[in-house]
């Protein structure tokens, strides 16, 4: 399943299988992601796009298939180590650690010392919110607040790969707005693959678009070209 | 909300104190004092177990019921290297050696990784090698010499040599004889033992796509083990000498140091290979610390005894000859006095003064340790979320493991150290295992302010109810005088924290979840 035959590849997902406990919930997903691009993971509410993710960073139980990340396999890794080969990944529900302030909140994601010291302008430079409250408990913070420092988070290394999940939920349109931006610009240094409800979010943003039904990825393409074909927008996403 | 409970707590702690000072009427400022110091002693011992357990509560969800048990194996090991360190310097080596095996790890990760076997045969090799291993541990381990106290001959007893010790005598040992093979051979036999059974692990454990290297700085500890052993081994009877003839400050100190590295090191051994393959089974945890806490028990009834005896004080610690007891610290430092005049009253330097102390510098010290060190700050987030901890590329495992070699270490330190005032015996873990839960119920389970705090209170309510048991508690309005017997003592700690729980059900210091 290519998604172009000109850009370098930077992750290849083949034919995975994953379980949480017991449950099957990636039948068979495949994808692959162009290095310098966005990639929208579509499909309905349960259709296994976070599980797809989480897959990546090998935190639910991938049976079968291949993950490879810059031409190594890297399925089978603890989530650590994925992370560690410079992936980032910005969970569902934002996971701020709650007893840690602003700055010990993106400080804890240093891969060496003084990653945050070196990207400290650049972060909040895109995050000036963070900068005002950097003393504060991470959960002082608005939801708005909370998800711009998950994301900030992941930009204290200098990650590769982001896998941003459902950004938007929660939050009130104009801070949807401000997102966008964001991760527009954060998506010059880095490729990324974004996972959201709104169609809005992910048809400003991505470049191609994986969709996934039922643990399997049925169709992608060029995102530009989905935004006008109602008919496959509203069979499989239900929006129109 | 948050705040009414915080005041609720007030109040619970206010009343706590009103009713020691009200049922304590009759007592006398020194009698006062000296009870509340007990309490502080008590509290102080308490928390260093039940902060460990805290701990390792809070971050790996274990509840370590063992945590009673390296206490108490804390306590002996100190007695071991104070009063015997001819057999301390015997086994050191050993346990160097077995220890380096596992230093190579990451070779026998590389080399599993170089086998040509798909990942069942793996698995079956090394198991095969495991078996290997307890062949070599059959026919080495009793061939290694060791000098020891004998159980069964009261003259060479831990009885006898920690009287003597006391006493100040040393009773002359003889070295250790060689069974059959020279020691050397029985140290490196050992060596190949620890290789062979951490080899036979790597390959039951192995897992795909990892990236190994054999970078010179990896050998760097299994050097220093070896190098160690082996020279302590080949210097054994000076090394003997120095330590028998060493000043008892020292020495205790040298004792304390190596109880706590070893209940840091049994923690570490437990937690990787027992604790981490149940991680997903809470209930088998629990049965399995249980299990792991009795087996320790009979371990130590099998190679110390039952009967009880203590680790003698240091000389800091024991003068009781001219100006003694002390009046001021100066004299304390001067004569060494064993015991303080303060307010009229013997206050018993060591027992009252210094555990107390300790205690609060541990507090102190592991406080700064969870709030200004990268560790602490990855334990804080931990104890929330591991999973995303990991996912931001932290080796959580490796955490966890230090945690519990943390919290193991605590409670080792708190054995050693609370030996020569409660001594040792085999029941001296259950004891304050029981005391460290009930201090962390009361403050609450995964607040670290808290296991202090409860710790505080469950050695004051104890304490005074011993000496209440001797003065009695004159009940108001009437002319009775209620004197608990030594069975309410227990069961007041039981009843504090029955009345805390029911006011507030997550302890004066929890967190609502």
């Amino acid at each position: 399943m290519r998604l172009t035959s000109s850009n370098e590849i930077i992750l290849k997902v083949q034919d995975i299988q994953s379980y949480i406990g017991h449950y099957h919930i990636l039948e068979n997903v495949s994808f692959e992601v162009p290095k310098g691009s966005i990639v929208a993971l579509l499909g309905r509410n349960g259709a296994g796009k976070t599980t797809t993710l989480k897959s990546i960073m090998n935190l639910v139980d991938v049976r079968e298939g291949q993950i490879i990340f810059e031409d190594q396999p890297i399925q089978g890794l603890s989530p650590f180590e994925v992370a560690q080969r410079d992936i980032g990944y910005v969970p569902e529900h934002r996971a701020i650690f709650r007893d840690l302030s602003v700055e010990e909140n993106l400080r804890i994601a240093e891969r060496k010392k003084g990653d945050f010291d070196t990207k400290r302008e650049m972060i909040f430079e895109l995050f000036p919110d963070l900068e005002m409250f950097i003393n504060l408990r991470g959960t002082a913070l608005s939801g708005g607040q909370q998800q711009m420092l998950a994301i900030a988070r992941a930009l204290v290394p200098q990650n590769r790969l982001l896998l941003i999940d459902e950004p938007s939920e929660g939050l009130a349109p104009v801070i949807i707005e401000q997102l966008i931006e964001v991760i527009a610009k954060l998506a010059k240094q880095s490729t990324v693959i974004l996972v959201d409800q709104n169609f809005l979010v992910t048809s400003k943003l991505a470049d191609y678009y994986v969709i996934i039904e039922e643990g399997k990825s049925v169709d992608h393409g060029v995102m530009a070209e989905l935004i006008n074909d109602h008919a496959k927008i509203h069979r499989y996403l239900g929006v129109a | 909300m948050k705040k009414k409970i915080n005041i609720t707590g007030i109040l619970l702690i206010a009343a706590f104190i009103v009713f020691l000072v009200l049922a304590g009427r009759g007592m006398e400022p020194r009698d006062l004092l000296i009870t509340t110091l007990r309490g502080f002693s008590v509290g102080s011992v308490t928390f260093l177990v039940a902060a460990g357990f805290s701990l390792i509560f809070g971050l790996l969800d274990v509840l370590n019921l063992a945590q009673g048990t390296l206490y108490m194996i804390g306590a002996y090991i100190g007695w071991t290297v104070f009063v015997r360190p001819d057999t301390f310097i015997d086994i050191t080596p050993l346990i160097l050696f077995l220890m380096a095996g596992f230093a190579l790890g990451f070779l026998w990760d590389y080399l599993a990784d170089k086998i040509k076997l798909d990942a069942k045969k793996k698995k079956i090799l090394g198991w095969a090698f495991v078996l290997l291993s307890v062949v070599l541990a059959v026919l080495i381990l009793p061939r290694y010499p060791i000098a020891m106290w004998e159980l069964d001959n009261y003259s060479q007893s831990p009885i006898s040599f920690s009287y003597m010790a006391d006493q100040g005598i040393r009773i002359p040992v003889s070295p250790a004889e060689t069974k059959g093979i020279p020691a050397m051979v029985a140290l490196y036999g050992s060596l190949l033992l620890s290789a062979v059974l951490a080899f036979g692990l790597a390959l039951i454990r192995y897992k795909e796509n990892r990236q190994h290297s054999l970078h010179w700085k990896k050998w760097r500890v299994f050097g220093i083990l070896i190098i160690l052993g082996t020279l302590i081994m080949a210097f054994n009877t000076p090394l003997t000498d120095w330590l028998m003839n060493m000043n008892t400050n020292w020495l205790f100190i040298i004792a304390a140091v190596i109880a706590v590295l070893s209940g840091i090191g049994l923690g570490a051994l437990m937690e990787t290979t027992m604790i981490q393959p149940l991680y997903s089974r809470p209930v088998y945890q629990l049965m399995l610390t249980l299990g792991l806490g009795t087996i320790g028990m009979q371990l130590v009834k099998a190679i110390w005894g039952m009967p009880e005896f203590v680790i003698p004080k240091p000389e800091m610690f024991r003068g009781s000859g001219a100006g003694c007891p002390a009046t001021t610290i100066k004299d304390v430092f001067t004569n060494h006095c064993s015991t303080i005049l303060i307010l009229g009253g013997r206050v018993r330097v060591y027992d009252e003064i210094v555990l107390p102390i300790v205690g609060v510098v541990i507090l102190v010290l592991v406080w700064l340790l969870l709030k200004k060190t990268r560790i602490g700050m990855i334990i804080r987030a931990g104890v929330q979320d591991s999973n995303m901890v990991e996912a931001l590329g932290i080796n959580v495992r490796r955490v966890f493991t230090l945690v519990f070699a943390l919290g193991a270490g605590l409670a080792a330190l708190g054995g050693v150290l609370s030996a020569p005032s409660y001594g040792l015996s085999v029941s001296m873990g259950e004891k304050f295992l029981l005391n460290a839960l009930i201090a962390l119920a009361i403050g609450g389970l995964t607040s670290y302010p808290g296991a202090a705090l409860g710790s505080l209170m469950v050695g004051l309510i104890q304490q005074f109810m011993i000496k209440y048991g001797q003065i009695g508690i004159p009940i108001p309005f009437t002319d009775i005088v209620f004197k608990p017997t030594p069975a309410i003592i227990p069961a007041s700690t039981m009843l504090l924290m029955v009345i805390v729980l029911l006011i507030l059900p997550n302890g004066l210091l929890g967190r609502q979840d």
